[in-house]
């Protein structure tokens, strides 16, 4: 790794967003101590454990490169994440239905995880490079190229399928060319989209219409993504089926109540009523256990984060590590958002992690490079 | 990249404010519905949860018992193990568990592809009801898998109790099988509060499907009882959650109701010495109290064995069962009609006397034959009997005094007394399918005789050939009447049903088809002939006299092929080809008590080949009839003695009343034939 300019400056110190940090490390310890009740059966909370290791030494590494040099490698970080999703759909070893793990001996790399972080940085390049004071906001034809930049690795996701991952992407992606300005159609257009989206929707599952029913959308939809939006609008119909996950999981978090069942005490978790307890659902097992306060210290955590990154993004020193900080923050909020509004009923069901909580390496180490890249930019505030 | 006004820091200000605040009100959003799930929904959803894990596991109730007379037990309950898989917990189903059941309870290729057909057909809630994969498990097989069951994941070995039917295929079309429900049975509405389940066992015929289940005056009762359920904690795998010592953890019981017992009147000894004495591949043999109409022994030959269609039956057992010629499935006794031969000739006389054309002392010449027309009806005795009376007639069975009582009476008057006496037309048997039979007047054969009716078919029908048809109980009910007094009775299989503790839960009573117009002068000119039959040198049925009674009878040849004008020997004929052998018989001659009829399929001669059947049957039956008394000492006994006539009071306080103890009859009777 010839020319990394790997280098720690004592003037970086005072800069590192501690509060930042604190957080986020809380949470991942959180993580590994509700682990230790969601997998009783597995000790899974001591991989955890490791993977948090890891996730910090990756953090610390990318903290200590220069970010510029991250800026000069965004392209081929970027190319090399898309590449990695094709292969996958060669290599790919398939679970639960959808393509998207690569095995390496004892390693099992999930690249979706990275492609965000991958994505993020090559928007931030994008708005970096293309900055221009006088045309400030952004219309159609400048926005070209940033769409197929984060089209063409959500459609990728898409098909693997891992339509969690490709909607947060997308939502991310959108967020961030909201912030970067764009012009007044153009968020017209896209609330017009917003009213399509929810017009296909209402005539596909909520209209009242005679059998066979005329749908837009639905036909092309997979069996299990059409059942759980459908569930999504009558949990109750199909309770031990398309709904299971949903409804178990709304049992369990209300379950909880105040001050919850305590820890190892939650029945729907003990029980293993919940599937994907330990990793896509491992909110409910916290809500079942804990309550409803211990789940509004959790917001708060990651309310702190999200705070700091936005705080980081705005003392940055340039617009790429701006936009980086904004990416970083804007993807970890959706994924929380997507994650928990799915525990809770609020979402359809999608397969999506919650950061830093749910078990695996790569979700863990990812959001933990999304920190190490804040740390980065916090620090080099005044550097040049 | 410099500082200044345009630092990307600047421009964005707002923003940051605007992201900010988006992110707030997303992560608000959370926490009020966390509130409403956990505040405001937080009670019902953690009681929610509570029944989550508490499963209704089914308690089966004991089936009831079937019994004979006298409590002698015909079918039971026997203790096994039939296993059970559930798909939506079976892990690794069609890679491992599927695989190795099959290698460990030996399934060939076919019915390992109907599981996994099953498996796949399974979809939501399906999943996660149990399905029957193997029933009855042998002893090896319930160890292998018992030392196996943890590999086995959704697997489950339940004890069920499976139905032996002691005695086999004696008595298997009265006692009927059971098989597994069909899906689409148990889709139906049931009236039985009592629920199926995917893999139960339901009666399929005779008894054990008649009272299944049915409502009694006292309440509900039936073989199959109700269910009970306990309550178990499990977990999402359907796995009982267990104590430390690994004891099940179980709500309260809800206690099943066992099923009622069925107490027949068949007499289980009588019926093995009817069984053993009956020497036909095929045919029937039948004994019922005359003056009740409750069977006491019901054969049918041939049989098929209970045990083996209620249990593993293979699909090649079931085929070989469906190709033999001889038809094991079919209910001789009553579903399956005959042409009576001579048996008919008692039916044929009582309409000559009540005539009035034809008296006792009434004499018509036999020589060897009648001649109506252009055409000669043959006697069965080629050489003629001579003058024949109305007693000898029937003594003899001569065919020629028949035909003109036929030709002067003609059909109708004929079928007339048939009808009442119940032919051609089903007995009532409660509980079992059965034919009607034909009794031939001339609107039927107008009706489906191409040229309609002419005077020989009635000649035909006097002697029980030609269309008449009868079923063995048809003919026995029958007799019956003749020798009660003129009662026609509908037979009857079942006494009581009783709840397991012994109270009496329904009682069946005699019940009385038709009381029909019989003179007692022709009923003692009828029963005088058919002793005469049995007692007097020359009579056909010589063979089924008894030393201690006095038996009246009669004997049946049955034509079942158009023969040419050469007699010949049983031996030399084909098995299809051959006669049916008929005797009915009624003891005591003097006030007949029990009624016996023996069909001998394609046997050959009713006085050879039938009688001396129905003459050990009836043996027997005195034979028990004075043990028991001789035991009792005429107090009255547990179980109905065999010449009680009527069943007993339901009422314990009610006035006792003895059973009739007539003097055993017969010796004084001896001898004073005409």
């Amino acid at each position: 790794m010839i020319g990394m300019q790997l280098r720690f400056e004592k003037r970086m110190m005072p800069h590192v967003p501690w509060g930042l940090v604190l957080a986020a490390v809380a949470v991942a310890l959180i993580g590994i101590f509700n682990l230790a009740s969601a997998a009783r059966a597995a000790p899974l909370w001591h991989s955890q454990a490791i993977y948090l290791g890891v996730g910090l030494l990756a953090a610390g590494l990318v903290a200590a490169v220069d970010y510029r040099f991250i800026q000069r490698m965004a392209v081929p970080i970027y190319l090399a994440n898309l590449l990695a999703l094709v292969a996958l759909r060669f290599f790919g070893h398939t679970a639960k239905g959808a393509e998207s793990w690569f095995v390496l001996g004892p390693i099992r790399l999930q690249p979706a995880e990275l492609m965000k972080l991958g994505l993020l940085l090559m928007l931030a390049k994008f708005f970096h490079d293309d900055y221009r004071p006088a045309q400030p906001s952004y219309g159609f034809r400048r926005l070209l190229l940033p769409a197929v930049l984060f089209l063409v690795p959500t459609a990728l996701v898409l098909v693997q399928p891992d339509l969690g991952t490709a909607m947060m992407m997308l939502l991310s992606s959108l967020t961030i060319l909201f912030f970067a300005r764009v012009r007044w159609y153009v968020a017209a257009v896209l609330a017009a989209g917003v009213l399509v989206v929810a017009g296909v929707l209402w005539n596909d599952y909520l209209r009242d219409q005679p059998e066979p029913r005329f749908t837009l959308i639905r036909q092309h939809l997979k069996k299990h993504q059409d059942g759980r939006i459908s569930g999504w609008f009558d949990p109750e119909s199909d309770p031990k089926g398309k709904n299971y996950h949903s409804l178990q999981s709304k049992i369990a978090v209300g379950s909880g109540r105040l001050t919850g069942k305590g820890w190892k005490e939650g029945i729907q978790t003990g029980n293993l009523f919940l599937p994907e307890q330990h990793t896509d659902f491992v909110f409910s097992v916290w809500a079942e256990e804990h309550g409803f306060l211990a789940c509004l210290l959790l917001l708060f955590l990651y309310g702190v984060i999200l705070v700091s990154s936005l705080g980081v993004a705005f003392s940055a020193r340039d617009r790429f590590g701006a936009f980086v900080a904004v990416g970083v923050a804007v993807m970890i909020f959706w994924q929380v958002f997507q994650n928990i509004g799915m525990v809770t009923g609020l979402l359809p069901v999608t397969g999506i992690t919650l950061p830093l909580m749910s078990y695996g390496g790569s979700s863990m180490v990812s959001v933990m490079i999304g920190i190490g890249l804040l740390v980065n930019v916090a620090i080099r505030r005044h550097v040049f | 990249m410099t500082l200044g006004k345009n630092t990307p820091g600047r421009d964005l200000k707002a923003h940051y404010l605007y992201l900010g605040l988006f992110m707030f009100l997303g992560l608000l959003l959370l926490a009020a519905n966390l509130y409403r799930l956990q505040i405001v929904h937080g009670e019902q959803l953690r009681a929610k949860s509570e029944d989550n894990y508490v499963k209704e596991v089914r308690v089966r109730a004991d089936r009831g018992m079937i019994k004979d007379r006298r409590g002698e037990i015909l079918v039971e309950g026997r203790p096994s193990f039939d296993v059970y898989l559930t798909p939506a917990f079976c892990q690794r189903c069609g890679e491992e568990v599927v695989p190795k059941l099959a290698l460990w309870l030996g399934w060939d290729q076919a019915q390992r592809a109907r599981v996994e057909q099953q498996l796949h057909e399974k979809h939501g809630t399906q999943r996660f009801q149990p399905m029957p994969v193997r029933v009855d498990l042998s002893r090896e097989e319930l160890d292998l898998l018992n030392a196996h069951l943890y590999e086995l994941p959704g697997v489950d070995i339940v004890p069920v109790q499976h139905r032996n039917y002691r005695a086999g295929p004696a008595l298997a079309h009265v006692l009927g099988y059971m098989n597994e429900i069909s899906q689409e049975e148990l889709s139906r509405p049931s009236a039985a509060p009592a629920r199926y389940f995917l893999g139960d066992y339901v009666g399929r015929r005779g008894i054990e499907r008649a009272f299944e289940w049915r409502p009694c005056p006292f309440g509900p009762c039936g073989l199959r009882g109700i269910d009970g359920a306990s309550f178990q904690y499990v977990n999402a795998r359907g796995e009982a959650t267990r104590d430390k010592s690994g004891r099940i953890i179980t709500e309260d019981k809800l206690l099943p109701i066992p099923g009622s017992n069925v107490i027949l009147s068949i007499d289980a000894r009588l019926q093995a010495e009817a069984e053993r004495a009956f020497p036909g591949a095929a045919g029937a043999v039948i004994a019922v109290d005359a003056r009740t109409g409750f069977l006491l022994a019901m054969v049918s030959r041939p049989s098929f064995d209970p045990n083996l269609l209620t249990g593993r039956v293979t699909p090649a057992q079931l085929s070989a069962i469906a190709r033999d010629p001889l038809q094991p499935m079919v209910f001789r006794a009553a579903a399956q009609h005959y042409s009576p031969g001579s048996t008919f000739k008692t039916i044929t006389l009582l309409a000559a006397l009540r005539s009035g054309q034809f008296g006792p002392t009434s004499t018509v010449h036999c020589g060897g034959g009648y001649q109506l027309g252009a055409r000669r009806w043959r006697c069965h005795k080629d050489a003629g009997h001579g003058p024949v009376d109305t007693q000898t007639s029937l003594k003899v069975s001569c065919d020629t005094y028949y035909y003109t009582v036929a030709d002067r009476l003609g059909l109708d008057a004929i079928a007339q007394v048939g009808r009442e006496l119940g032919l051609g037309a089903p007995t009532g048997l409660t509980h079992l399918a059965e034919v009607p039979g034909i009794m031939p007047d001339r609107a039927y054969h107008d009706r489906v005789t191409p040229g309609g009716y002419t005077k020989g078919m009635a000649l035909n029908s006097a002697i029980g050939q030609g269309d008449v048809n009868v079923t063995p109980l048809q003919l026995l009910m029958a007799y019956a009447a003749i020798g009660n007094g003129g009662t026609l009775y509908q037979p009857q299989l079942v006494r009581r049903v009783e709840a397991p503790d012994g109270r009496v839960l329904e009682e069946f009573q005699p019940r009385v088809t038709r009381r029909l117009e019989l003179l007692p002068e022709h009923r003692k000119i009828i029963l005088d002939a058919l002793v005469a039959v049995v007692n007097e040198p020359g009579g056909t049925g010589g063979r089924a006299r008894l030393r201690e009674v006095r038996v009246a009878g009669k004997t049946g040849t049955a034509q079942v092929a158009q023969l040419g004008k050469l007699r010949l020997k049983k031996e030399q004929m084909e098995y299809f080809a051959r006669d049916h052998a008929w005797f009915v018989a009624l003891a005591p001659a003097e006030e007949p008590e029990v009624a016996v009829l023996v069909l001998n399929e394609h046997g050959g001669h009713g006085g050879s080949d039938a009688a001396p059947t129905a003459s050990a049957v009836l043996s027997k039956y005195f034979e028990l009839k004075r043990s028991e008394s001789a035991l009792f000492g005429g107090e009255r006994p547990e179980a109905p003695p065999l010449n009680e006539a009527a069943p007993p009071a339901p009422d314990p306080r009610a006035p006792e009343r003895l059973p009739t103890t007539s003097p055993a009859p017969g010796r004084a009777g001896r001898g004073d034939g005409p």
